[in-house]
């Protein structure tokens, strides 16, 4: 009676790190629990029915969930909870979603009360074909996703066991000289394999792309990889001609301005959901080449579309790639049912642990404002209020000081509004990259701050995602998208890199305050506290006065 | 004496001591008042009240044995009725279990009489007896004789005829031929032998009753085949019944379907740790009482309305359920467990409302154990049942919680049986709750519970009724106080995953033979549960975990103290074992609205948290401290002053600032038309954090005063008749009994009596009285009574008795010339009248 676990009313849990077996216990529910927040002495977990299903379609059992949290328990836990558990885990499996080798692909269940019932559903029903027996009912292959999808939302997932084609062969090597997968890494390759598709989630600078890699090396087939943005898929192509047996010319770049069908292509979401005249021109590309592996980088941002592209394809391997299962907009469940259950995530803290990410000071700046500012602040329309306040004279003379503070280290300025980062550049003498950037134009600017040309880049928010800054040591967040924590996370990886010389990053937030700031900063900031990162707030005042003194 | 009594009076008469303190502690309603002879009670023993009160009160298998004697002759020797309980073919069960039916009503006085005759008390007899309106579990219609009492002595030639017997003009020798012959099983059987098929269907249909049929006027032929040889026999103008001794000739001369000799196993079990069931027991009586505290938390300010019909309404019960986080029924559970601990009432005043009690400021301050024991013992004998909050009652009222109407007398009994039955299992073993319903139900089964369906039609268009042992549908008030008590009790943590635990086996823990345990036993009960219960409960703790998240965590149970002052300090996000809580710039202000410091936060933060206080943490109460109290309100003069100039700019400025109506009076003084209170709440809204000051110009604390009812007490329980005597109580009766009875009974020196002097009363002892106006009232004669009325008046009158029942005669009063009704113990003595005197 003394476990490390407190079992909460509202299926959260609780788990002490500092207790002896915290280790254990933490392996024993990650399985089925998402880490929720992880904060440096308390970690909270959440049992949700994805989870609990997560869990088993990696072949755990509802006995070894209860065990768990009755063993590293330290009360009793609610009967109730534990009935709920082995409710809801005993609805996933009942459905199965097989090959039938007359019928094509067939539904069959164990339970028939549950085929009765879902078969009632109207939006089942177009879905399916004829009853085989009373166990089975054929499933039109197109609707492999859409079925799926709509069982899930009926609360009876269905397991896929209907198998993958094996698309086009391509051979596809890791070329590890030098360098290896790391165990983390290797796992996550060995678990999305072992599952057949599937979700790895892996923090920011965890180098995701070579868990790609290694997919593509383990399927040796044509591949198709999603990428958020063009720079991302130059990135992505960089990666595999330096890591793989590829060359330049078995990898396509299919976006706005090329269109290339290679072995592997790598798209972007932007072309692939491009609409003209109300249908998608770029579709075809799904079908151009007989796929082997699809691969979803960033599923968190996958766009809707994109889902419903994706129902069509469940046929082939598809592996999705991430640093968080949050999605703002609630979608967690069509990645679920659509892309594949959870394979693999590690802690963020973990894998810095283990030195294969680099430790991070978060410190919130806090700007005081004029009166001018404050009275402008307060007569600004609610939908202005924001835009003001992130942009006031009194934080680009804060932010100006601290990237003085930092000079000679290679500092990233993070911003959302363009005439602030514009007039930060001007201030700073730094080039600023922005929608209009062009690409040449941004790899150019990236190359010479990874070279160390220049020390301080100005980005607005198109930076936010899968661009590679190995050197950035400072990160100084002036603006943001209101609250996202998304976008924090992606932020605060672009310094987490680990560093030649093993320096601290640092990263800072200048906040207004007492505005609307200093809420969705608030709001950023519980994000990163419950990742781990201790932050600390300090007054900008005070920040500055100590620079004086030095 | 003679050998063998002739009355239930002489019989009792014969019993030891003990045997009628037995009877009179399974019937107490006997003891009140006590009787002043065993003639009284005897009388008093049979009359109908009473007696329905302990037929309600048999057991299945010895309900069974008394509606077989109801269906039997009168007397019935035993052996007779052990062939109606066992069928001709005999049932070992039956035989092994029936002595001690016969036993039990014997000790009941519901049957008196050696074996060879065994007698059912009169009243017991006509209850249980199969009647047209009231139809017997048995299935059985009346006999031959009953039925035909009524029918022309022509029609009976006919079925005498047609049923092949000889012809007799007398209708008694008629109906005995035709019993004799139903009665003879190899008669009877070639008979039947004759019968069309459709025939013997219509018999199987009615053979385990009800035995009504519906005909037409013109029966089917192979209706008309059964009514000729009297084998259906009428019963009013469109029905007919199948006689009892065919019945019983066609069942095998059982009178009951199936007969339960022994109780249904409490199966199948499950049997845990019982260190598990105590611990998972143990966790819930600690949720019981978060939950109880959270509900008088929830009402510190004052309760919700008392409903103008008494009780809340379903609105404020959906909202009491929103704020414990379950659902209504379950809400309505922890209220009336709280109203009947007496930690909630109704204020009384004009504008009624429910408040906790000043008695719920001394339970909290209680420890855990001491808290628990007094919600248990309060469950215990309540009579007030949560369970029907929602419905409707007979009367279509519909019931409200912490309403009237609630009270269901049995539910203490009902509640003890069922814990009892837990009890008697291994600990740690659990059964379902159907086998302890089932159980329940045996014992004390609902008498014409079982299901008579509706009169089949003996055309054969209505369908069969179920056999008569189908146990009843689980609905019944018992059954549903016993399903309400396995759930309530697994709520306040008496069991455990089904099971009693250790520490409920403690409030069962009670002197031998208590079968009502008084309010003192009850709660003496109850702490001893408790005692055990506490190294159960978890140990309080005094410190949290502070994390950089903004959150504290708990890992258990805190220090009252420690857990208040964090609830100011802190909004609970969530609950269970451990306590998380977070720290928002509202519930910063909270604390410092409540009159702490910045200073003294930190410090409090600093001597409970087990780890440092987080640097945001900190910063978050210097900077919501900075912010507070930084702009200054008056209450009477209703003004904003500020230091800060360009800050009272900035308010003006604000459109939103406009319903306040504010005016600058000075550099650092805004005026406002608002009560100060719309004012502090309007500039809060705007994002401010201003703080009242007083007309001395110092910061006014607000904090809400707790509300509470006056003095209250918990609802009286309204058990179900008179409180069990106590043992002494019970000799004392016993010898009060005896007394009377010697005297009443003494063989005196024959005194010659002489005849009442004219005028004077006559004088009779009152079982003499009791036997001549039981007389009267069937040879309709007239008696000379002397009568004492309410204020002591001796009189005499002539009356005509017609009922003699409950202890009064009702009669025609000669004297009077109308019918009036006389207590027999006001009539000091009876004399028969001469013939001609009337």
């Amino acid at each position: 009676m003394n476990g490390p676990l407190i079992v909460q009313s509202d299926k959260t849990l609780l788990l002490e790190v500092d207790h002896e077996l915290a280790d254990a216990c933490r392996r024993a529910i990650a399985p089925f629990a998402e880490l929720e927040r992880a904060p440096e002495h308390i970690h909270t977990y959440r049992v949700t029915p994805l989870g609990l299903w997560n869990a088993r379609a990696a072949g755990h059992d509802a006995e070894q969930v209860v065990d768990a949290l009755v063993q590293f328990s330290r009360y009793p836990v609610p009967h109730a909870l534990l009935v709920d558990i082995a409710e809801t885990m005993s609805r996933y499996g009942r459905l199965t979603l097989t090959k039938h080798p007359a019928h094509g692909l067939v539904l069959t269940c164990t339970d028939r009360p549950v085929l009765e019932e879902i078969l009632r559903s109207k939006k089942v029903q177009p879905l399916v074909g004829a009853r085989l027996d009373p166990d089975t009912v054929v499933v039109h292959p197109s609707e492999r996703g859409q079925i799926k999808q709509t069982l899930l939302k009926l609360g009876w997932p269905a397991e896929d066991l209907a198998g993958y084609v094996d698309g086009e062969a391509h051979p596809i090597e890791l070329r590890e000289d030098g360098w290896a997968l790391r165990p983390y890494q290797q796992q996550a390759v060995e678990g999305f394999w072992h599952g057949g598709s599937g979700v790895v989630v892996l923090p920011c600078g965890a180098g995701k792309t070579l868990v790609g890699a290694g997919a593509m090396a383990q399927a040796k087939a044509t591949t198709l990889i999603l990428v958020t943005n063009t720079v991302s898929a130059r990135q992505w192509k960089h990666e595999l001609v330096k890591r793989t047996s590829l060359t330049e010319d078995e990898i396509g770049e299919y976006s706005g301005t090329k269109k290339e069908i290679r072995p592997v292509t790598i798209a972007t979401y932007q072309v692939l959901t491009t609409k003209r005249k109300g249908v998608y021109p770029h579709l075809e590309l799904f079908d151009s080449r007989d796929w082997g592996l699809v691969v979803y980088d960033e599923v968190h941002l996958l766009p809707a579309p994109v889902f419903k592209f994706t129902a069509d394809l469940q046929a082939r391997r598809r592996l999705g790639l991430t640093a968080t299962l949050v999605r703002e907009d609630g979608r967690e469940s069509d990645v679920f049912s659509l892309i594949g259950p959870k394979r693999f995530d590690a802690p963020w803290k973990e894998i810095e642990s283990q030195g294969y990410i680099a430790p991070a000071d978060c410190v919130e700046v806090r700007v005081n404002l004029t009166g001018t500012e404050r009275l402008a602040y307060a007569t600004a329309e609610t939908e202005e209020k924001y835009r003001y306040c992130a942009t006031t004279a009194s934080k680009q003379y804060v932010t100006e000081a601290l990237v003085r503070r930092h000079e000679g280290e290679q500092t990233l300025v993070i911003g959302q509004y363009i005439d602030q980062l514009d007039e930060l550049g001007e201030h700073l003498d730094a080039p600023v990259i922005k929608g209009e950037t062009t690409n040449a134009q941004r790899e150019k600017l990236f190359d010479a701050f990874r070279e160390g040309e220049i020390s301080v880049l100005v980005v607005s928010k198109v930076a936010n995602f899968s661009i590679d800054l190995p050197e950035a040591t400072v990160a100084i967040q002036v603006s943001g998208t209101f609250g996202s924590r998304q976008e924090e996370a992606q932020r605060l990886g672009r310094v987490l890199r680990p560093k030649a010389d093993g320096h601290e990053a640092r990263f800072y937030s200048v906040v207004a305050r007492d505005t609307i700031d200093q809420d969705f900063a608030a709001h950023r900031q519980r994000f990163l506290a419950e990742q781990g990162y201790a932050y600390r707030i300090v007054d900008a005042d005070e920040l500055l006065a100590a620079d004086e003194d030095v | 004496m003679t050998g063998t009594p002739r009355t239930l009076a002489e019989e009792l008469r014969t019993r030891p001591d003990g045997g009628l303190i037995g009877l009179l502690r399974a019937r107490p309603d006997l003891l009140s008042p006590v009787p002043g002879d065993v003639t009284q009670l005897a009388t008093r023993a049979g009359t109908r009240a009473s007696v329905v009160r302990a037929v309600e009160r048999l057991d299945r298998f010895v309900l069974q044995t008394a509606e077989a004697l109801a269906v039997a002759p009168d007397p019935c020797p035993y052996d007779t009725l052990g062939a109606l309980m066992g069928g001709e073919a005999g049932d070992r069960a039956v035989a092994a279990e029936l002595p001690r039916a016969v036993a039990e009503l014997r000790a009941q006085a519901l049957v008196w009489g050696p074996d060879d005759r065994l007698r059912l008390v009169r009243t017991a007899r006509e209850l249980l007896a199969p009647s047209a309106a009231h139809p017997s579990p048995t299935g059985l219609g009346p006999t031959v004789t009953e039925a035909v009492a009524g029918m022309s002595p022509g029609r009976l030639q006919e079925i005498i005829a047609a049923a092949g017997l000889p012809t007799t003009h007398d209708p008694v020798t008629a109906a005995a031929a035709l019993t004799a012959l139903f009665r003879d099983r190899e008669r009877m059987a070639a008979l039947l032998d004759t019968a069309p098929a459709e025939s013997v269907a219509v018999l199987d249909k009615l053979l385990w009753g009800p035995p009504y049929g519906g005909v037409t006027d013109r029966p089917a032929p192979h209706l008309q085949w059964l009514l000729d040889r009297g084998l259906l026999l009428p019963a009013g103008a469109r029905n007919v019944v199948l006689p009892r001794e065919a019945a019983l000739q066609l069942r095998g001369g059982r009178a009951h379907h199936t007969t339960e000799p022994a109780p249904p196993p409490l199966s199948p079990t499950t049997e845990r740790d019982p260190q598990l069931v105590d611990n998972a027991a143990a966790s819930q009586a600690f949720t019981a009482l978060a939950t109880v505290e959270e509900l008088l938390k929830e009402w510190d300010l004052g309760g919700p309305a008392v409903l103008r019909a008494g009780g809340m309404s379903v609105r404020d019960l959906k909202r009491t359920a929103a704020a414990l986080d379950t659902t209504e029924q379950l809400a309505a559970f922890w209220l009336e467990l709280s109203y009947g601990a007496g930690l909630i009432a109704s204020d009384g005043e004009a504008d009624e409302r429910f408040a906790a009690t000043p008695a719920a400021e001394e339970w909290l301050q209680l420890p855990d154990p001491e808290r628990w024991a007094a919600l248990v013992a309060g469950w215990l004998r309540a009579t007030r049942t949560p369970g029907v909050v929602g419905t409707a009652d007979a009367k279509g009222r519909a019931l409200a919680a912490l309403g009237p109407h609630l009270d269901r007398s049995p539910a203490p009994e009902v509640r003890r049986r069922a814990l009892a039955l837990l009890a008697g299992l291994p600990p740690g073993t659990s059964v379902p709750g159907a086998a302890v319903l089932a159980r329940l139900q045996w014992e004390r089964p609902l008498r014409g519970g079982r299901p008579v369906a509706g009169q089949v039609s003996a055309d054969g268009a209505g369908d069969a009724a179920g056999p008569a042992g189908t146990p009843a549908p689980a609905d019944d008030l018992r059954s549903r106080l016993a399903q309400w008590t396995l759930t309530e009790a697994e709520l306040l943590g008496v069991t455990g995953r089904g099971a009693l635990s250790s520490h409920g086996r403690g409030l069962l823990d009670l002197p031998e033979d208590t079968t009502a345990p008084t309010p003192a036993e009850t709660d003496a009960a109850a702490a001893r549960a408790a005692a055990r219960l506490a190294p159960l409960l978890p140990e309080p703790l005094d410190h949290v975990l502070l994390q950089a998240d903004l959150t504290a965590v708990a890992p258990g149970p805190l220090h009252r103290p420690l857990a208040e002052a964090l609830g100011v300090l802190a909004d609970i996000e969530s609950k269970g074992g451990a306590t998380v809580y977070r720290f928002t710039p509202g519930s910063v202000r909270r604390a410092l609205d409540a009159g702490r410091s910045a200073a003294e936060l930190q410090e409090f933060l600093t001597a409970h948290s087990r780890t440092p206080v987080p640097q945001p943490l900190a910063y978050l109460i210097d900077d919501v401290a900075r912010r507070h109290g930084h702009l200054r309100i008056g209450a009477a003069a209703a003004y904003v002053r500020c230091d800060d100039d360009a800050l009272l700019s900035e308010i003006l400025a604000d459109r939103r600032a406009a319903p306040l109506r504010l005016r600058r009076l000075a550099p650092t003084v805004l005026a406002a038309q608002t009560s100060p209170d719309q004012l502090l709440d309007g500039l809060r809204a705007m994002g401010y954090a201003p703080a009242a000051e007083s007309a001395a110009g110092d910061v006014l604390i607000a904090r809400a005063d707790s509300y509470r009812t006056p003095p209250r007490t918990a609802p009286t329980p309204v058990p179900d008749g008179p409180p069990s005597p106590d043992p002494t109580l019970l000799a004392a009766a016993v010898r009060a009994i005896r007394a009377g009875d010697l005297a009443a009974t003494a063989e005196r020196k024959p005194v010659h009596a002489p005849a009442p002097a004219p005028g004077s009363l006559p004088r009779t002892t009152s079982a003499e009285t009791l036997a001549t106006m039981q007389a009267a009232v069937l040879t309709h004669s007239a008696l000379w009574i002397g009568y004492v009325n309410a204020d002591g008046a001796a009189s005499q009158r002539v009356i005509a008795p017609v009922r003699v029942e409950g202890g009064f005669v009702t009669a025609y009063d000669h004297t009077a010339d109308e019918v009036r009704t006389y207590p027999l113990h006001r009539i000091t003595g009876v004399a028969e009248l001469a013939d001609d005197s009337v």
